[in-house]
């Protein structure tokens, strides 16, 4: 086959996939319209109306478009997943951000994509304005974005909507979630989906029952308990009201999150595991190791800087370890208000903040960050390195770890996560000094520059409406590259430029 | 003569006394963003605030609480519930909330409420009622949604007709 031909059937496979990933957004606004229809907002009904019309006309022409694949989906190859991946996140959240923009309650196209983006990698920054007064719909859908993304929308889409799947798994490590549940690909996406809605019932039944309790009316409750348990178990951070958890004033309803939080942030793998009935895994898997650790160390030095700021041991454990395991987890749910932590925490409680904000929680989880598994893949490596050192040479040790099932340590391994971890780093780095450079102090820079990286969502008032534009449009790459973990978003530039220097060089003959 | 210009005094004298009562009043309320960006300074002192109550009222015994927005920011107040029997509205989509005037003991992280930062209220009044929000759907938007509709359904009818069409088999792309 000569490479027109080739070329023309990889933009028919990406049309293909994409627009059914498209199509699988335009289905999931019927709940916010049909929400808004309930409670009789008719303004959000016309704008749901009017999204759901542009998101389906632009979906089927993209499967028109690749009508082809239809017949060739075997062929789907490494680098159309990860091109899928990357181009079906950056479609989703421009159509995403209609009903944001319709609604009037953001400043500008750039802030409705920023919530968006925000919203489908579980960030939980938010440019919304005036979210005291939004819609219901709008406040529906804010939540479905942050619950659909952290489960991973690309895979949702692909495993319900199309039949043949034998070349997803590679769209679905392009999502950034490359655990085999069950050989099949839709399979294990059931599996993913079938452990949150069985978590949805139950969270949302919990913070229902202690809404109405707390003081909230039954109705209002339940949306209430819908919308937190859906960022608690996404690690996404959004809530209803501005105050965002603090609105509630209540010990219980942070005690709810919490136990959401943490488990959103391990891996769907020990989940399951779990589920068949293999609890020692907990505490076998290097992940929960991992996060036990860097969670015990970081809380404990925050709870010794801290406790000199808050009078007794309940308010310490509220507002210190809450917000230190809501960075930890990269949820973002905060119960102090963000210039807080720049005039109270000091730079001590902000290193804590920044650093655990960076580690994140588990691969192929809801969570955000370069992951606990790399970290303790890395620090297992330095202690084998260090073990070879110290051992005789004549002694051949291989080195090992769990997760779900023993794995050697080898250097690929070692390689690639340390090479994560570095573009996580500078992803970091670049945000610190962009917020420097528009004069925001550094720690306050930092914080931001973490929070973003790592999709947390803890602000310490930097993000705002007022905000420089190109900070807004760095948070917005910063997140999409944090949460698809670089390499989709490499393949797809790598595609571009590729595309670019093949017609360059056309030209020129 | 005389005595009209001795009204006309008295009546600039009183004027003038109601606008610096006006003048004080406004004074002394503080901003809730001015008190987190001052906590310390304010911390367990009395201070009155502004603005519209928003959602609703967390009922809890003889007490509640109720939140704040003064567009700078929102705060919790707690407060009693018999002196919010009269509150009508609490803001949110479909309502503009009661515009009212608290003061109360300011608390940078309350001992009683594990650290919240909030607002133990003393005194509250209502400054303006309140209202329901009428709704209006303006028709560019009707006829955009309509329009667009259509031409979604006219691209499924075409999907479909496409799709039911005996498919040809392609080569591999290797």
């Amino acid at each position: 086959m000569n490479n027109s031909r080739i070329k023309f059937l990889n933009c028919k496979i990406i049309f293909y996939y994409t627009g059914w990933v498209i199509i699988g957004i335009a289905l999931l606004m019927f709940i916010p319209l049909l929400t808004s229809l309930v409670f009789r907002e008719w303004n959000p009904v016309f704008d749901f109306l009017i999204s759901i019309a542009i998101t389906t006309i632009l979906g089927f022409l993209l499967i028109l478009l690749g009508g082809i694949t239809r017949d060739n989906k075997s062929h789907v190859q490494w680098k159309h997943g990860f091109i899928i991946a990357a181009l079906s996140w950056m479609l989703l959240t421009a159509l995403s951000a209609i009903p944001y923009l319709l609604s009037r309650n953001t400043n500008s196209i750039l802030d409705a994509c920023f919530d968006v983006m925000s919203g489908f990698t579980t960030t939980g920054l938010v440019l919304t304005q005036d979210l005291d007064h939004i819609s219901l719909g709008l406040n529906m859908w804010r939540h479905v974005l942050t619950f659909v993304g952290g489960q991973g929308m690309v895979v949702l889409a692909l495993s319900f909507l199309v039949k043949e799947t034998s070349g997803a798994y590679k769209i679905y490590v392009g999502e950034a979630k490359d655990i085999g549940l069950v050989p099949n690909v839709k399979g294990t996406a059931r599996i993913i989906w079938k452990i949150s809605m069985v978590y949805l019932l139950v969270g949302t039944l919990a913070l229902w029952i202690d809404g109405i309790l707390i003081g909230l009316k039954p109705v209002s409750a339940f949306f209430h308990g819908l919308f937190m348990f859906a960022s608690s178990w996404s690690t996404g951070g959004f809530a209803p009201n501005s105050q965002n958890i603090m609105y509630y004033h209540s010990f219980s309803f942070e005690v709810i999150t919490i136990i959401f939080f943490i488990l959103g942030s391990l891996n769907f793998g020990l989940h399951y595991a779990i589920w068949q009935g293999k609890r020692k895994e907990i505490a076998k898997n290097i992940e929960t190791q991992s996060f036990f650790i860097t969670a015990t160390v970081a809380s404990t030095f925050a709870v010794i800087a801290l406790s000199k700021i808050y009078p007794n041991s309940i308010t310490v454990f509220r507002r210190v370890i809450y917000n230190v395991l809501s960075a930890h987890t990269t949820t973002g749910f905060s119960n102090v208000y963000a210039r807080q932590f720049a005039l109270e925490w000091g730079d001590f409680g902000i290193l804590i903040m920044v650093i655990v904000m960076l580690i994140g929680g588990s691969a192929c989880s809801t969570a955000g960050g370069f992951k606990g598994l790399r970290v303790g893949v890395i620090f297992k490596s330095i202690v084998s390195d260090v073990r070879k050192l110290l051992s005789s040479e004549r002694n051949v040790k291989v080195y090992k770890y769990h997760h779900i099932k023993d794995y050697v340590l080898e250097d690929g391994v070692v390689r690639s996560s340390a090479l994560i971890i570095v573009c996580y780093m500078l992803t970091f780095a670049i945000g610190t000094a962009i917020g420097t450079y528009y004069g925001y102090p550094m720690a306050d820079s930092a914080f931001e520059a973490a929070s973003v990286t790592g999709n947390v969502g803890l602000s310490i008032g930097i993000t705002a409406k007022a905000m420089p534009a190109m900070m807004k449009v760095y948070y917005i790459i910063a997140m999409y590259l944090g949460r698809l973990e670089f390499l989709s978003v490499f393949a797809l530039i790598g595609y571009f430029i590729g595309g670019v220097k093949k017609l360059c060089t056309k030209i020129q003959k | 003569m005389h005595k009209n210009s001795k009204i006309i005094s008295l009546i600039i004298v009183l004027i003038n006394l109601f606008l610096f009562t006006l003048t004080c009043n406004a004074s002394n309320i503080v901003e809730i963003n001015q008190l987190i960006e001052n906590t310390i300074t304010y911390d367990n002192k009395e201070v009155t605030i502004q603005g519209e109550l928003i959602g609703e009222a967390l009922e809890r015994d003889k007490y509640a609480w109720v939140n704040i927005n003064d567009t700078t920011n929102a705060i919790g107040i707690w407060v009693k519930q018999e002196d919010i029997k009269q509150v009508q509205y609490y803001g949110d989509y479909k309502h503009k909330g009661d515009i009212v005037k608290v003061t109360g003991t300011f608390y940078r992280a309350c001992p009683e409420h594990g650290g919240d930062t909030d607002i133990h209220c003393t005194k509250i009044e209502i400054v303006q009622k309140g209202n329901l929000v009428k709704e209006k759907v303006s028709h560019n938007k009707v006829i955009t949604a309509a329009v667009l509709i259509l031409i979604a359904i006219l691209t499924l009818l075409v999907y479909f007709k496409l799709t039911n069409r005996p498919s040809k088999k392609h080569g591999n792309i290797n």
